[in-house]
């Protein structure tokens, strides 16, 4: 009986560190680190001002709903940040139309969550959530405005919005730089991914450590990220804890460190006879925009912004990723729990109804920021469909019964109940429809 | 008379905000024991919408919003608090 229990532990803790080691993986860093560090620059770095000047009461429908869906994108990278902004925009900007598709946006098009969604489970997933979540977000918005009528701030809370604010080249030549490392680290294609020279390093290593690393199923490449990981954790938390006041050496170790993981991460890396690296264009690529990053930052920012940016980046950092971990973990463990039989009956197939229980699941279970990624993962692997997969994956961050009901303090219950309705209709379309265009395609 | 608000949903920022109100004002009531002053945090979203403010977290000060979306500096925030004791003095 004991041993039983021992055993069937231990099953569930392995299940654990291999989801762990699977999202651990090249390229999974590759696509998260620089996402934070987009992420941190988007909320120090970017005023807020840029965008809300087109959503005052004086823009234009065609101007404040585009404006509104692309807003998410520059100023929802925190929670906190969107019902205050929307409540504003509602109440003192364009109306409540707008506002309504900054609400449902904003929390779809965060870098983080997009990014982390496109290198953990597929590229289709994340363009399609960014493209249905746009397009549906924009008609909800005009939906309700449709229904509970389209009034207008006060002329007088004009000036709430004319504030203008000036982005200097040198921050937007920063977020191209930022964005083409993202894009060079989780692009699979053949320019990026075939190896352009091999370098053999004369290295042999004791056949014992890679048996080993296999025991625990790491190969080099992994066993080095995890090491680098465990060492830029301690090194970050002395060095960027206190950026906002001074740099210290162990700041602009943590950045060294933050860069070698990259490097480390986008080879090509061969154990098999003698150590091989081969050296990607992914790899060149990435040492190129990197370097290209560490001459614009240095020459173009000032020091406070600067340590603005990696204050903004550390913190959510902190926030997120350790949660993460957890998330993870424990999506290792449910999986090994949970029959696939459950899954494949409930949503394995692309039907109207598994669309809706994804969304159902979506609204009553909460996970925190990215944690539902992973489980989303499970529920691929565990035999979901990937239309209901996308049907959740837009409800989840969208609803929850903590988040229905801080909406009904703003907005009534009447709107508010309209709302939910609305986002479970049209997100459940939106994985069905997702669904039948893979089917054809 | 000073009253202070600090506006926010109870966020990490919401609460540095109220770190350095507080900090601003303990300086201030070194340099005047008289100083009498209320301090609130605001998180109902109901009240904290009747203020014109876009981001939180804000704070007001005597019902003025003197700063929203960022943390000011104590320096900035002691500031703000003698120019409202200035304000009501130069009135009473």
């Amino acid at each position: 009986m004991m041993e039983n229990v021992v055993a069937f532990v231990w099953q569930l803790l392995t299940a654990g560190w291999l989801a762990l080691l699977d999202y651990l993986a090249a390229h999974v860093l590759l696509c998260l680190l620089p996402a934070f560090f987009i992420a941190g620059a988007l909320s120090s770095l970017i005023p807020k001002e840029t965008i809300t000047r087109y959503l005052g009461p004086r823009a234009s429908k065609w101007v404040s709903y585009p404006a509104s869906a692309v807003g998410g994108f520059v100023l929802a990278v925190c929670s906190c940040t969107i019902l205050p902004l929307f409540a504003g925009i509602w109440k003192r900007g364009a109306g409540l139309g707008p506002a309504i598709t900054f609400l449902f946006v904003g929390p779809a098009v965060n870098i983080l969550a997009i990014a982390y969604t496109g290198a953990a489970i597929g590229m289709d997933i994340a363009v399609a959530r960014i493209l249905l979540s746009v397009i549906f977000g924009i008609g909800i918005g005009l939906i309700m405005a449709r229904m509970f009528g389209e009034k207008t701030g006060a002329e007088a809370d004009a000036g709430l919005f004319d504030r203008r604010a000036q982005v200097r080249p040198a921050v937007w030549t920063l977020f191209g730089l930022l964005i083409g490392i993202l894009i060079v680290g989780t692009l699979q294609v053949d320019l990026l991914t075939r190896a352009w020279f091999s370098v053999t390093l004369p290295v042999d290593f004791p056949a014992g450590l890679l048996a080993g690393l296999e025991g625990a199923h790491l190969n080099l490449q992994g066993a080095l990220l995890i090491l680098m990981l465990l060492v830029i954790a301690p090194v970050a938390w002395i060095g960027m804890g206190q950026v906002m006041r001074k740099f210290n050496g162990w700041t602009w170790a943590a950045l060294g460190l933050a860069v070698v993981t990259l490097l480390i991460a986008a080879p090509y890396v061969d154990t098999s006879s003698s150590l091989v690296v081969g050296l990607t264009g992914r790899f060149l690529g990435e040492v190129v925009l990197l370097g290209a990053v560490v001459v614009v930052a240095a020459r173009g920012l000032e020091r406070h912004e600067l340590a603005s940016w990696l204050g903004e980046t550390w913190k959510f950092v902190k926030q997120i990723f350790p949660l993460l971990l957890v998330g993870v973990f424990g999506a290792g463990m449910v999986k090994a729990i949970i029959p696939g039989q459950w899954i494949q009956t409930l949503a394995g197939r692309n039907t109207v109804w598994a669309n809706l229980f994804g969304v159902l699941f979506g609204v009553f279970m909460y996970f925190p920021t990215l944690v539902e990624v992973p489980i989303a993962r499970m529920f691929l692997d565990l035999g979901m469909h990937r239309g209901p997969l996308l049907a959740y994956l837009m409800a989840d961050p969208e609803l929850s019964v903590q988040s229905i009901l801080v909406t009904t303090k703003i907005l009534g219950p009447k709107r508010t109940w309209a709302y939910v309705g609305l986002v479970t209709i049209f997100s459940t379309l939106a994985g069905y429809l997702f669904g039948l265009a893979l089917a054809v395609l | 008379m000073l009253n202070i608000k600090v506006l926010g949903s109870g966020c990490n920022k919401c609460n540095q905000v109220e770190q350095q109100a507080v900090t601003a004002l303990a300086a201030l009531a070194e340099e005047d024991s008289s100083l009498e002053a209320t301090i609130q945090h605001v998180t109902d979203y109901g009240e904290i919408m009747k203020y014109p403010i876009m981001f939180t977290p804000a704070l007001v000060v005597n019902e003025h919003v003197v700063c929203a979306g960022s943390i000011p500096t104590v320096d900035e925030v002691a500031g703000w608090l003698r120019e409202a004791l200035d304000g009501a003095g130069e009135a009473g």
